[in-house]
This record gives structure tokens, sequence and C-alpha cells, in this order.
């Protein structure tokens, strides 16, 4: 199986790589993981005024799982709180075109994204 | 890895649809051949693999038994002993045997053996979803951090070889967790197993068992997640 034009360009520039520091203010971290393969993936988005102002991702995994958290970064900045909860695995799959046996990286990164998302709220809420 | 789900009631309809011979249309009493026209039966793709082994629903399983069941269908139903026969049987003949393969294969490791149990029994237990290691991620990422950095170091300096006695450490650590990881596995199918034997049905036994089943679907997930990183950790390194 060969990786997408697109899959190999996130993989050797990874956009938005690094970490946020968890508990700074309006920063929503989200860690999940695929017990069928074994790949982590950590996603952090930064809030301000209900808008996501960055997103970063720290994904430990295949070329697909990497590239899959990489678009969602891009993807997440600049969208408000309420647009980014839209964003669906099947769009990932659609972008980076990626096989059926790699269809559970993108769940994966949507469930990141929604993890993410929860974190954030659930912070904003206890204020 | 979902391709096995069962319904107990699918696969009761599917025994019944099948226990009628294809080519001689008699009742079908034996196993695998017609009792009237010894035509080979095609094996239901849909028959657990335990079954196909005449084998009970347990987890601790004697090599050698499963080794002697598997020669004896193997040889029965090898498309070398169907070259002479019709089409029919010749297919039938090719799909048994690379069923029987699979589920060789399947049964025979361990670990491969409880996952697909697993799946079997995932209609029987709602909620079967395993519950994020969220230590073990942190845990993860954070030596996964550390290898970058050993990646990008020059192997000569001192900061490498600092790093490089870290990770050993850590391999260590890590290899120790799948010990008891496997000892945990352990317990857990003896627990199963001794479930099974009793063959209770009551709601505590319901109960247990989807404990035990949820149990060993964490410990396998978390093994994953440990396998992966001391591959990673031990091929940096090596």
């Amino acid at each position: 199986m060969a990786y997408s034009e697109k899959v190999v360009d996130h993989f050797n520039n990874p956009r938005n790589m690094g970490s946020f520091k968890k508990e700074e203010d309006g920063v929503g971290t989200g860690i999940v993981g695929a017990p069928e393969c074994g790949d982590v993936m950590k996603l952090q988005i930064k809030v301000e005024n209900d808008t996501i102002v960055d997103a970063k991702f720290k994904t430990f995994g295949c070329g697909s799982a990497i590239a899959s958290s990489s678009l969602a970064t891009e993807w997440l900045k600049g969208k408000t709180v309420e647009e980014a909860g839209k964003i669906k695995n099947t769009d990932i799959v659609q972008e980076l075109n990626l096989p059926p046996v790699k269809i559970h990286c993108s769940v994966l990164a949507e469930d990141a994204i929604k993890a993410a998302l929860a974190d954030y709220q659930k912070k904003a809420d206890s204020k | 890895m979902n391709g096995h789900i069962h319904n107990t009631d699918d696969r009761r309809e599917l025994q019944m649809a099948r226990s009628m011979c294809w080519h001689c249309q008699s009742e079908m009493a034996g196993e695998y051949f017609c009792d009237r026209c010894v035509k080979v039966q095609p094996v239901s793709k849909d028959l657990d693999y335990f079954t196909c082994f005449g084998l009970p629903r347990r987890l601790a399983l004697n090599p050698q038994t499963l080794e002697t069941k598997f020669y004896e269908l193997s040889r029965a139903f090898h498309p070398d002993f169907y070259q002479n026969k019709s089409d029919e049987e010749q297919t039938i003949s090719l799909g048994n045997s690379a069923m029987l393969n699979t589920a060789y294969r399947t049964l025979r490791d361990p670990i491969q053996r409880a996952e697909y149990l697993l799946d079997l029994e995932a209609g029987s237990v709602k909620d079967i979803r395993t519950t994020p290691p969220a230590d073990l991620f942190e845990e993860i990422l954070e030596l996964q951090d550390t290898l970058d950095e050993f990646r990008a170091s020059d192997r000569a300096s001192e900061s490498a070889s600092t790093l490089r006695t870290k990770l050993h450490a850590d391999r260590a650590t890590l290899e120790q967790r799948q010990r008891d990881i496997e000892a945990q596995l352990l317990q857990l199918f003896s627990r199963w197993d001794a479930l099974q034997d009793r063959g209770e049905a009551t709601e505590q036994a319901r109960t247990e068992r989807g404990r035990i089943l949820k149990e060993m679907r964490d410990i396998l997930s978390n093994r994953t997640y440990v396998k992966n990183i001391v591959n990673d950790l031990v091929a940096t390194i090596a």
C-alpha cells in the first residue's frame, strides 16, 4: 500500500507539532489512543473569544495517524468552537485519500478533536 | 477486527439453513460430511473457530489437541483430495481449507485467541469499550519526545550518552511492565475458564463475565500500546 501524496507531505512536514501547557488558560487537551494498532495522539487547542487561535499535536503512530492529526490542527485554526465540533473523520479520509485500512486513523483524529473540545469546555465551565 | 460479531439468533438460523446436504438434500447429522452421500459440506462462515475445532470457548488450550484436530480436518478438506471431484466440491474444499487455516492461526496464538474471544463475546457484553489509560498515554508521549531528542542528537556527544542510559532504563521498566501484563492476562484467562466450566446462567455469573471481558479488553489494549513503544524504543537504541 502506498501513501497518498498528501499523507507523505504531512508526514514529512508536519504542521503544528508540539504542545501547550495543559494548565494554560483557554487550552483544551485531548489524548486518545487506538487499541487496535497502539497509536497514541495528543491534540491541543488554544481558544480565545470562542475562536481557536492555535492548535498543536503530538502523535505516536503510523504515517496516516500523523497526517490525520497534522491536518486536523490545520483545519482547527480560525474555527469557532462550534465549527470545530463539526469536523468529521470522513472529511479527513477524503482530504488525505486514506485507504480503508487507515480509516481508524481519521477516527482517532476526530476523537482527539472531540476530547480537546470537551476538555476546553470543562475547564471553561469550572470557572 | 469486528467481522466476527455474532448474534445468537442469526447463528441458530444459519445452522438450521445448513442442516441439509447441498447435494442430496437429506438432513444432516454429521459435522462436515453428509451421512448419506458422503459429500463434503461447506463450513458456515459464521461458525466460530472454537466450534469449528470442537472446542469449548475457553482460553487455556492444549496446543497438542488443537494441532491434532487441525491436521485431521486439514486432511479431510485438503484440495489435493478433491481434484477428481465436482466443481462444487472443489470450491467447498478450498473454502473450508482457507477457513481452517485462519481458525488455526487465530486459536494457536494466546493473544489472538483472546482477541477473537472478545470479538465473539462483544455482542453479549454491553460496553466492552476500553477506558483510555491516560497515564500510559502521557508516559508514551513523553518517552517519544526523549526518543526524538536522541534521534536528533550527535551520537558521540555526552548528552546522547545520557539519553541512551535513560532510554535503556526505560526499556527495562517497560519490559517488566510487559511481563506484568502477560501475567495479569493469564490470571484473567483462568478466571474466564473457571466461569465457563461452571456454566452458570445466573445474573451474578453474567456480571462476572462482563467484568472479566472488559478487564481483558483493557489489558490487551494496554499491551498493544506498551508493545508498540517498546518496539520503537528497541529499534532506536539498538
